[in-house]
Parts: structure tokens; C-alpha cells; sequence
């Protein structure tokens, strides 16, 4: 029996959001800069590494970042400064940078900053590889067109400077490199755990089954979730991998109180600000040219996408995968989720939005005192 | 009844769609980056000229290559469609991103063209009058733009975009944007305009809320042989709002 094992994710949004942001159509990519304060922000990241660090004493097995632009919905537009700077304040957890999306960076770049966090951190180090959201290639000078081809060349460059003595060479469409011979090398070998992070393009699902990596679907409902997991096992063994549970995390939002009511109380309007202000984003956003095939775009625009605005907390906690209340609810909803996706990895999100310090931190207590240990208990994914 | 004949070409390995209309000097036309207000229009051409009218690969009825990268692959692919159609010498008029294409034909095969015009070209970077960044204006927004009185482009547009219409209009962006995302303009371009030797004809209308009339005179001051005719009242789509600028474009050609 594999064992479970329980992530604390953090988006580390900026909260201070001025009155009339309802004014703005969208809080990314063009939502003005002007809002952002550095005296609020440098409290934020104070209160946040907090948060992260109490993960790591309440036993959780591992802290989760990842990257994101021009939005307030995220302050790690570098994740990897941020992976960086927690390394020597968290002791034992797993640090996972899930992630950078490859194409804003040089592969052997982003290989090397990977390879000296594994070995700053003794092995701890965890990747994930988004190709970046919509919004991202707003925001940064990459043709989002091309991006699935450039994502797929600079994974093949990041696994070979892993894994290949060197130097190398790489010869492709968007790098060539004469001497891919990256000092140091990671600590983990042949390099450490790493994933896909996406929402669902069978495109993206392939690069990952081709290359026996894991995944881990992002705002998608429950349903697609599980198609897609076997999507997953399903390309995997036709490249003749095998997909283990740990290599799929289950993304959640988590919030336990001692009752239901309670939990209820102190969360939703957050889950509520989370979905209508951090994540409120536009259809252009969301696909750029290019971005999605057409039969995507097709699928996605005739079915109204329903993470990025407009909030109705029964429909939205059955569609994902949301569980709010007593310890023991939240304990049999995620256990009943790991049976039905296969997994035994549990990604939850605890902190959400405009949530004060208070409640995360008491999120995360009662969760890793009563919820973990039920869990446990219980066993894991067979 | 259109008078248009559709034929189905391979060139390349790519299907392009031609559609051809009269007898005579070869007339060809290349379309913008949105093919959705159609090229009827063109008919009223064919009892002086055989009307070529070529969709793009990535635009309209012609598949897709994305081994298509620059705009220069698209004067190369229309060497071989020529080729195909027999087409050696030719009247060439181009619209919007099909002006700036017709411009680097005429800057690189100008012995080929025997009169070009250029209706509201894309791809100069006038930085006093700068091109509206079309990549960046969403879909809807960007339609009534198109034109100075949105009635005029109403009967191509269905009344409700579906799902169909959408992801046309999705292709066809893709196509303009693995083109023009990262440079929308080539800073290099200018210095060869003096190649376009051939009587020119650039047409505007002093209404275009894409690319700005005042970018008229510049094009002028590049090509040696051109006159600027600017259209009261039109928008972006000159013969939309004034029909009476394609009579205007045959005499020209005439």
C-alpha cells in the first residue's frame, strides 16, 4: 500500500485590492500595477513564509509554489526566488516549484536553478512543468502560437541535461546549444520528481505519457479530472510507462473548523473572492491565438468556463474538488477522492485569497492534527 | 449566383482555395487577416480581368501550414501557386495583411506586376500613427472597428456567433499571430519599398480605426510611382462603407 501524502499549495495572492477593482473587466495582465503597495506586499510574504515554514513543523510533506504574471491572484511571478529562500527555513518537507513554465525561460537556465535547489536542499526539490496559462503569454514575449512545440523542445533539453553526461549538443527548431553541460547537477537522480500541470489539453497529456512523467489537471471539474487521469495511464502505457498514484496530484481547496457552520462561516466569502476577483480573467486572456487548437477553443467557449468568475458555492464545491467542514467530512471527501482518481497525493490549497493569517494557520493545524491523521488511518490508494 | 468558379489546389502538400471569376489580364487579389466580409465584391472586376482570388493557407477555405512562419513564406507560396495557375504577369491588389504580402511580392518579383494596389496595408511601422495592436483587441470589440457604419458589415456576420464562427475566427488570429505576435512590423521592410516600381495605387479610408489614414503619405513617400486615394467616409474596410472604391480601383487598373 502506497502511503498518502499531503501538500500545502500557496498562491500568495496580493490582497490589497482597491475599492473600485470591480471596475477592471479582469485582475491580470492589464489590471494596473499602480495597486501594488511593497510595504503591504513585504507583510504578505512575511505572513506567508510563515504559513509555508508551519506546514513544514505540522508534518505536511511538502510545500507547493508556482508562477504566475501581472495578476494579483500571485506573488511569485519567479517562483524559484521564492523555492530559493524557504530551502533553509524548511526543514524536512518537499519543496515543489510546480512551476515555471519553461518557454519564458532558457532550458539550461531553468535546469540549473532546479539542479542547485536538489542540491541546496539535499534532494528535496520537486518540478512541475506548466506550458503557462493564457495570461502568462500576455504578459511575456513569447508566441503563444508556437508554445506547445517549444515547451515540448525545452522539456526534451531540460531531461537531457539531467540525465545525459556532458556535454551534449541539441540541435531543434527554437535552441541549439553546442555545450549543454550544466554545473551542478541535481542531487536526485536521474533527476528529481517532475509533472505536468495543465487544464486538460490532450496535447499537453501526451508530452507527459510520452515521457512517463506525471500529471496533475489544474480547474477542471471532478469528472474531466478522472478522465483525464486515465487519459493519462491510458497514452502512458502505449509509450510503455506506467503511471504510479504519487504521479498524479489532486488539487483541492480545503478549509476544516470544528463544525460545519463554522467552516462555512469563515470560508466562502474567501472561496467567493477567489473565484470572482483573484481568478476573474476573459475568454481573450484565456486563449490567446494560437494557444489552443480550434477544437479546443470550439469546446471551451460553447461550455462558459466556470473558474473564472461568476460564484455559487454548492455548484462550484460539487463540480471541484472543494471540501469545507468538520475534520471527519473533510477526511471521507478526500478519501473518497483518492479511490475514485487513483491517486495518493493530495495537493490542497489552504490559504485562498484575502483569507487572514488567523485562519490559515488554524486551517492548516486542524487539518494536519485531524484530518491527516484519519487519512492515514485509513490507508491509501490500493 | 456568384460568377466566382472554385478550384482546389495542392501546393506544397497544403490545399488552397482559388476562387476565379472572367477572362482577360490576370487580376489578383489577396485577402486580409479575417476572410468573414467575403470577396463578391471582386465580381464587379471580372468583365475586364480573370479575377484570381487565393484564400491564404491558415485563412479561410485553404488548410493550415504551420511550417508558415514569416510573411516572406507566403511570397514564396505564391510563387508556386502562380506556377500552378499559370499566372506570370498580373494587376495585383492587396488588402490590409494582404498589402503588406502584395508589397513584399512587388518589392521581390516587381517585373511580374503590371499595376498594384494596396487598400489600407498592414505591416508599416509609423510610430506617429501607430497600427492599432489588433493581436491585443478582443473579438467582439474588434468587428465593429472593421468598418465606419457597422450596418454595412452586418449581412456577413451571423447573429449570434457560434461555436463554428468563433473558432474560424480563432483560426484565422493564430495564422495572423504566428506571423506577427512577436515583431508585429519588420523595422527592414521600409528600406526596400523603393523596389515597387510599378504604377501604385493605396487606397484609404480617412475613417480606418485599425490602421490610420495618416499612414497614406508615408507609403507614398517609399514607392516611387504611387498616388494615395483616401475615401471620405469609409472605414477600414474601404468598399464596404463605399462600394463605389472598387469602380474606382478598375479604373485604376484600366
Amino acid at each position: 500500500m502506497a502511503g498518502l501524502r499531503f501538500n500545502v499549495m500557496h498562491f500568495m495572492p496580493y490582497v490589497h485590492l482597491p475599492e473600485n477593482h470591480k471596475d477592471y473587466k479582469t485582475t491580470w495582465v492589464n489590471f494596473p500595477n499602480k495597486f501594488y503597495d511593497a510595504e503591504k506586499g513585504h507583510e504578505l510574504y512575511q505572513q506567508y513564509f510563515e504559513q509555508l515554514i508551519l506546514a513544514d513543523r505540522l508534518g505536511f510533506d511538502a510545500v507547493v509554489l508556482n508562477e504566475h504574471h501581472n495578476t494579483v491572484y500571485s506573488m511569485m511571478a519567479t517562483p524559484n526566488v521564492v523555492a530559493a529562500s524557504l530551502i533553509p527555513q524548511i526543514q524536512r518537507a518537499r519543496i515543489c516549484v510546480w512551476g515555471v513554465p519553461p518557454n519564458f525561460m532558457m532550458p539550461n537556465r531553468l535546469a540549473e536553478e532546479y539542479a542547485i535547489m536538489d542540491v541546496m536542499s539535499k534532494g528535496r526539490l520537486e518540478i512541475a512543468f506548466p506550458l503557462g496559462t493564457g495570461m502568462e503569454y500576455w504578459s511575456n514575449p513569447v508566441n503563444p502560437v508556437t508554445a506547445r512545440e517549444k515547451f515540448r523542445e525545452s522539456l526534451k533539453i531540460m531531461l537531457q541535461a539531467w540525465t545525459a553526461d556532458g556535454p551534449t549538443k541539441h540541435s531543434g527548431q527554437f535552441y541549439t546549444y553546442r555545450f549543454l553541460n550544466p554545473w551542478p547537477r541535481p542531487y536526485q537522480k536521474p533527476h528529481p520528481p517532475c509533472y505536468i500541470v495543465g487544464s486538460g489539453s490532450p496535447e499537453t497529456i501526451d508530452i507527459a505519457a510520452e515521457l512517463g512523467l506525471g500529471y496533475s489537471s489544474v480547474f477542471v471539474p471532478q469528472k474531466t479530472a478522472q478522465d483525464l487521469n486515465q487519459r493519462l495511464r491510458d497514452r502512458a502505457a502505449h509509450y510503455g510507462h506506467t503511471i504510479r498514484p504519487e504521479q498524479l496530484p489532486l488539487l483541492n481547496f480545503v478549509y476544516v473548523a470544528e463544525t460545519e457552520e463554522e467552516a462555512e462561516r469563515e470560508y466562502i466569502t474567501h472561496l467567493q473572492r477567489f473565484f470572482e476577483d483573484y481568478a476573474r480573467s476573459s475568454p481573450q486572456w484565456l486563449a490567446p491565438p494560437g494557444y489552443l487548437s480550434v477544437e479546443q477553443l470550439k469546446i471551451r467557449s460553447a461550455g462558459a468556463d466556470k473558474m473564472h468568475g461568476g460564484f455559487d458555492f454548492k455548484a462550484i464545491s460539487n463540480s471541484f474538488f472543494i471540501a469545507v467542514g468538520t475534520p471527519e467530512k473533510v477526511a471521507n471527501l478526500i478519501g473518497e477522492w483518492t479511490q475514485r482518481m487513483g491517486t495518493n497525493h493530495i495537493n490542497s490549497v489552504m490559504h485562498v485569497a484575502d483569507m487572514p493569517h488567523w485562519k490559515a494557520v488554524k486551517n492548516m493545524t486542524l487539518f494536519a492534527e485531524q484530518v491527516i491523521p484519519r487519512l492515514r488511518a485509513s490507508g491509501g490508494v490500493q | 449566383m456568384s460568377k466566382f468558379v472554385r478550384e482546389e489546389l495542392t501546393i506544397n502538400g497544403v490545399k488552397t482555395v482559388v476562387h476565379t471569376a472572367g477572362k482577360g489580364e490576370p487580376l489578383v487579389l489577396f485577402h486580409g487577416a479575417g476572410t468573414v466580409d467575403g470577396f463578391e465584391f471582386a465580381a464587379a472586376w471580372a468583365d475586364k480581368f480573370r479575377v484570381i482570388v487565393p484564400y491564404h493557407p491558415g485563412f479561410g477555405e485553404s488548410g493550415d501550414d504551420p511550417t508558415i512562419t514569416d510573411i516572406h513564406d507566403y511570397v514564396l507560396h505564391y510563387l508556386d501557386l502562380f506556377d500552378a495557375l499559370k499566372v506570370d504577369t498580373m494587376n495585383l491588389v492587396g488588402f490590409s495583411m494582404g498589402g503588406y504580402l502584395a508589397a513584399k511580392f512587388a518589392i521581390e518579383h516587381g517585373h511580374r506586376i503590371k499595376n498594384l494596389v494596396l487598400v489600407a496595408p498592414y505591416g508599416l511601422n509609423v510610430p506617429e500613427h501607430p497600427t492599432a495592436d489588433i493581436i491585443a483587441i478582443p473579438g467582439e470589440e474588434i468587428v465593429p472597428m472593421l468598418v465606419s457604419n457597422f450596418e454595412t458589415l452586418k449581412p456577413s456576420l451571423p447573429e449570434k456567433p457560434d461555436a463554428d464562427f468563433i473558432g474560424a475566427r480563432y483560426r484565422e488570429a493564430t495564422s495572423f499571430a504566428r506571423l506577427f505576435w512577436e515583431h508585429p512590423t519588420d523595422p527592414k521592410f521600409p528600406r526596400y519599398l523603393h523596389r515597387v516600381t510599378m504604377p501604385t495605387l493605396i487606397v484609404w479610408g480617412d475613417e480606418d480605426k485599425l490602421i490610420p489614414v495618416q499612414q497614406a503619405p508615408v507609403w507614398r513617400k517609399f514607392i516611387p510611382n504611387a498616388e494615395v486615394m483616401v475615401v471620405k467616409g469609409a472605414g477600414h474596410i474601404v468598399h464596404r462603407d463605399k462600394p463605389e472604391t472598387v469602380e474606382a480601383i478598375a479604373r485604376f487598373l484600366a
